[in-house]
């Protein structure tokens, strides 16, 4: 059907990109303004510019460099972790057997859940003195002392990593899934006749075929497990004494907790630089461009 | 040999499967659990890992004490707008990009795909303040734009995907019988795309029912509150009364358990076929 000259698509997709228009692309704009504004909502008179002052208060904060530590281990591990967990689920997905829609339905659902339940759950889970996995460790005579999983300084990010690892899975493994779906079968059969072994059928197909949406997704889940404060803020809220913020929940707890609109802005472009950065250096590393095939 | 590796790949695979399975079940069992237990046997070293005292209090406590029903109105009225909306817009902008040839065609995928790259966190600030001057912050009409907003572009190729499996000869065929264009969208190709225009709204209405921290941060007044942010005060405090809370996380998560479990195959399908294709 060709209708280039009409104008009815540009109509159609009037109403979405307005909107993404006026409360994204204005939003993310006007950001790199108020980052160098004082900008606090408790003091909505001395609103005005004042040069660098927000970035040097954020890189003088002594919290700042555990805090940068910290989002370096929160994705490496979160997202890590993620990638092999999902990646075994939909190995062992990808051929049918009884049941298994059923079975996805369930080991899927993590995806379906808000952070709120999942946060509150874990908690709940490890709950010092009235927890289970405290309970049955010490049972087991596994541990002899109880674990603080969450107000140890040394554990509390930990602890909120094996939790948004769990969280994860499931999107992971819906990728991996799909991506060797499409892998055709007779791939397998030929390999099969050349007389392949299991780690070279996994290797030189399954592997090598999907490497594009293992690429994509690693991208994808880095940005997003990068920025996503959630699962912090009801788990621990940053503490104790900041051991398990990182970036995105403290520049979410800047603004919501000390209303400081302009120092959170402020975080917020060193943080898009970071991401701007990870991504060119992402894309180099993995010769990204062949995978543009829109 | 090739019959005893057979045997050890198969339940190699039955043993991970079972892991994965325990792995997800047990944290909402013992969430369930707790959740019908009286207070004397949460609060016990003593763990029940089976409920003994069955009771449904915390529900009634629930329902009764803290503000949950307003809580489950707004999330409602919220998910409900932000599902409606975003699957309409999605279905327009999904169909131009699938069955037009335009000027800024390749822009606009582009355009949508970097949209995916943009952190919410970063937009939420410069957000509050423009909501603040134009009197959306702490409405839950403000709320609905935003969950739009980080909504759509993954839904607009999301809608496209599920246009593009549509072959275009119907809608050919259609034109010819004398339907207009509009006619032959809405009598032919809609009825067929029910499974994904489902999807796309369940995709947007989870998103909106779960989110935390947009909520958080754009509602300030108790009977603006939606379900997470509602009970999500009560979790900051030292003292968490565990078996409401459990009660209400349980209430929580049920209408996304019961969507996902209905929509589950097309979601899975549509979510990878949207990300991967783009």
């Amino acid at each position: 059907m060709k209708r280039i000259k009409s104008k009815e698509p540009y109509y159609m997709l009037a109403p979405s990109f307005l909107l993404l228009c006026i409360f994204l692309l204005y939003p993310l704009l006007s950001s790199f303004l108020y980052a160098f504004q004082s900008y606090k909502l408790t003091a909505p008179n001395a609103i005005g510019f004042n040069g660098i002052n927000n970035f040097k208060a954020v890189f003088q904060d002594s919290n700042f460099g555990l805090i940068l530590k910290n989002s370096f281990i929160w994705v490496v591990l979160t997202v890590g972790g993620q990638f092999i967990l999902g990646f075994i689920l939909a190995l062992a997905l990808r051929r049918p057997f009884p049941g298994r829609n059923f079975y996805q339905a369930i080991v899927f659902l993590p995806w379906a859940i808000s952070s709120f339940v999942v946060g509150l759950t874990f908690r709940w889970l490890l709950n010092a003195e009235y927890g289970p996995v405290n309970d049955l460790l010490l049972r087991l005579g596994i541990i002899k002392d109880k674990i603080y999983f969450l107000s140890d300084p040394e554990l509390a990010l930990y602890t909120v990593i094996v939790t948004m690892t769990w969280y994860g899975i499931p999107f992971f493994a819906i990728m991996l899934l799909a991506a060797m779906q499409s892998i055709p079968e007779d791939l397998y059969e030929a390999a099969d006749i050349d007389g392949a072994g299991i780690w070279s059928k996994f290797w030189h197909i399954t592997f090598s075929y999907i490497k594009q949406t293992i690429i994509l997704t690693l991208l994808l889940r880095t940005i997003w497990v990068f920025a996503s404060a959630d699962l912090i803020y009801i788990m621990t809220a940053g503490g104790p004494a900041n051991s398990s913020s990182i970036l995105s929940s403290y520049m979410f707890m800047k603004a919501y907790s000390s209303l400081d609109y302009g120092q959170a802005s402020a975080i917020g472009l060193f943080f898009m630089a970071l991401l701007i950065l990870f991504c060119y250096l992402f894309m180099k590393a993995t010769k990204f461009e062949k995978a543009g095939n829109f | 040999m090739i019959r005893t590796q057979r045997a050890f790949f198969i339940t190699v695979r039955i043993c991970i499967l079972m892991f994965y399975l325990l792995m997800v079940l047990l944290p909402f069992y013992w969430l369930f659990i707790t959740s019908v237990k009286p207070r004397m046997d949460i609060l016990t070293t003593n763990i029940q890992y089976w409920p003994k005292n069955f009771t449904l209090d915390n529900y009634r406590v629930l329902w009764s004490s803290s503000n949950f029903d307003v809580f489950l109105k707004n999330s409602i009225l919220v998910s409900l707008g932000t599902g409606v909306f975003t699957t309409c817009f999605a279905i327009l902008g999904g169909y131009a990009l699938a069955r037009y040839t335009f000027k800024l065609k390749t822009m606009a995928v582009y355009g949508l795909l970097l949209t995916q790259m943009i952190p919410g966190v970063l937009v939420m600030i410069p957000t509050a303040i423009l909501f603040s001057k134009v009197g959306l912050m702490n409405s839950l009409g403000g709320l609905i734009i935003i969950y739009i907003v980080g909504n759509i572009p993954f839904c607009l190729i999301l809608m496209r995907s599920f246009f593009d499996r549509i072959p275009v000869d119907l809608e050919e065929a259609a034109l010819i019988d004398g339907c207009s264009k509009l006619g032959a969208l809405f009598r032919i190709v809609l009825p067929i795309m029910l499974p994904g225009i489902v999807a796309t709204f369940v995709f947007a209405f989870i998103g909106a029912w779960n989110e935390l921290l947009c909520a958080i941060m754009f509602i300030s007044s108790d009977e603006l509150k939606t379900i997470p942010v509602g009970l999500s005060m009560f979790v900051q405090n030292y003292d968490v009364n565990w078996g409401v809370m459990t009660a209400g996380a349980v209430m929580a998560l049920l209408p996304s358990l019961i969507m996902f479990a209905i929509v589950q195959r097309f979601v899975v399908e549509g979510l990878s076929d949207g990300a991967v294709k783009g």
